[in-house]
């Protein structure tokens, strides 16, 4: 369980702090924004899954990122810069190309924020945080995680036990094996169900559904919290206010329009990177104070 | 008596709650996608009307307190679903949701199977990773255990093989492949245009047949064991059919 850096703050900041990033990078389409976003959740994809998001990014969100630019261009004709004609006689437009490339932006830093969120937001924090909103489906929820290993583990035992009467799907040839297979999920789901009411009856002996019942939960919001949070919501109130004003948007059609550079809209970038790069710096002031507490030693 | 007539008030909530959100909120949030969003309209809009639909199901399910009985099992045919898409996993498309959806929503009716299906969207990307996907996901698997269950109420659709067979094949393929192909389309590109639309469908048409096959070949097997069970575990506890 990874509970150091961004992911030791409270699940609601987590929450909404990926709620935040995903949404304004969904809809703020101007480059710098784009660029922004795709380099800062790139860098904590890294920072939170190692070597395997490397070979994540370049196996799968380059080739991605690559088709995507080319579909847009192919169904879209719209623009007036006319770089030549397809064989369909359809124009492909600069405008068409360049909206391609950059939805295709959107579209990986989009996927690369959600393989930060499933890293960081684990199905506690989840089932933590709509326990009080939705208890019934989130109960629900814990139950099918909890209940999904003990399947394996139960489908095991199963299988040993008909292994020793020569039943086991490693054994006979492959219709029979087929079969002994069918024998085994049979067993399991009998036992699921019968093994699920005797839950339900437990928990209604010990008391489930009546009044006055407390749950047990791991988090607190602290002072930490607090002044993180301060912090985000100030950075997202000043990149929304960039939103209604304007500063983040880009037309592409007919042509090409950028929001011109002032000294507010330069404050808007600077307030979405210090969002974007908030985990990192946070994970980076982590490393720095550990070495200085261990360097003094 | 008592379960019947809460029961019944539940479903008089969630047809005015239905009615208000459809009559009201999703042209309201279609008039607000139109004229306060411009780029990404489309995948916004059609997010959050998944998410109204989601809603009432929610609501009403929260608010009759449901039974720990019947809560686990909701649990049960959702951790199967999930298990079984997860042993299938280097197949793709290949995968037996889509059948338990159904044979829950048969058994257990159209709100239970709305719920096995839409939690099992959920949880099972727990495992798979979560993404802009999930709420289609969600909303395909449920929308398909609702009819079922309702289409089982009405008499249309039989608990035998053929007859769900048939349905799992169609629903897998034009439900569940009809909307989630939208969806992926809505995902990377801003705007829609028929030709996209087409091409989507194109490149999606083998796996939804995949899909759909993987269904038949799963409800084939399936269907009678599984409903003889549940039926079995109906009558020995006395959960009583709604």
């Amino acid at each position: 369980m990874n509970q150091s850096g961004f992911a030791g703050y409270h699940p609601f900041i987590n929450f909404v702090y990926f709620a935040a990033v995903l949404l304004f990078s969904m809809f703020f389409m101007h480059p710098f924004m784009q660029v922004i976003a795709l380099v800062s959740a790139s860098v904590y994809s890294i920072l939170l899954r190692g070597r395997g998001a490397v070979r994540f990014q370049l196996a799968l969100m380059l080739p991605l990122l690559l088709i995507t630019a080319f579909i847009n261009p192919a169904f879209n004709h719209a623009g007036v810069t006319i770089l030549f004609y397809l064989k369909s006689g359809n124009p492909v437009t600069l405008e068409s190309v360049l909206y391609g490339i950059s939805s295709a932006c959107m579209f990986v830093a989009v996927l690369l924020w959600f393989s930060c969120y499933n890293a960081v937001m684990t199905s506690d924090k989840f089932i933590y945080l709509f326990g009080k909103l939705i208890p019934a489906m989130s109960l629900i929820l814990s139950m099918v995680l909890r209940l999904v290993p003990r399947y394996k583990d139960q489908i095991k035992q199963i299988s040993y036990a008909q292994r020793s009467i020569g039943k086991d799907v490693t054994q006979g040839n492959w219709l029979q094996r087929a079969r002994n297979g069918m024998t085994i999920l049979s067993v399991m789901t009998t036992w699921a169900l019968e093994n699920a009411i005797e839950t339900a009856d437990s928990m209604k002996s010990r008391g489930y559904g009546l009044p006055g019942r407390t749950s047990y939960s791991l988090y607190r919001f602290d002072n930490r919290d607090k002044g993180f949070m301060a912090l985000m919501l100030s950075l997202v109130t000043v990149v929304i206010i960039g939103g209604i004003n304007g500063e983040n948007s880009m037309r592409f059609f007919p042509s090409i329009k950028a929001a011109e550079m002032t000294a507010f809209s330069i404050a808007v970038y600077a307030a979405y990177l210090g969002l974007c790069m908030l985990p990192i710096i946070q994970h980076m002031m982590e490393a720095i104070k550990w070495r200085s507490i261990t360097s003094r030693m | 008596m008592q379960e019947q007539r809460v029961e019944t008030r539940g479903y008089g909530r969630r047809t005015l709650v239905s009615a208000f959100l459809f009559l009201i909120v999703i042209p309201g949030t279609i008039l607000f996608g139109v004229y306060a969003l411009d780029d990404r309209k489309y995948y916004f809009i059609s997010l959050l009307i998944i998410l109204y639909t989601l809603l009432p199901f929610a609501m009403v399910f929260e608010r009759r307190k449901p039974q720990a009985r019947e809560l686990m099992v909701i649990a049960v045919l959702t951790a199967i679903a999930v298990a079984g898409r997860a042993a299938f996993f280097m197949l793709p498309q290949f995968k037996p949701v889509v059948a338990i959806v159904i044979i829950a929503g048969v058994s257990f009716g159209p709100e239970a199977g709305f719920l096995v299906g839409a939690t099992t969207g959920f949880v099972s990307n727990f495992f798979f990773g979560q993404g802009p996907w999930t709420p289609w996901q969600m909303f395909c698997f449920g929308i398909i255990g609702f009819i079922a269950g309702l289409l089982f109420r009405k008499g249309w659709l039989k608990a035998n093989k053929r007859s769900l067979c048939i349905f799992g094949g169609v629903a897998a393929f034009f439900i569940y492949g009809g909307i989630i192909n939208v969806g992926s389309l809505l995902m990377f590109t801003p705007s829609i245009s028929r030709e996209a639309l087409l091409a989507t469908y194109a490149s999606g048409f083998w796996f939804d047949l995949i899909h759909a096959a993987a269904t038949v070949i799963f409800l084939f097997v399936l269907s009678k064991p599984m409903l003889e069970k549940l039926e079995r575990i109906k009558i020995k506890y006395g959960l009583i059919e709604r």
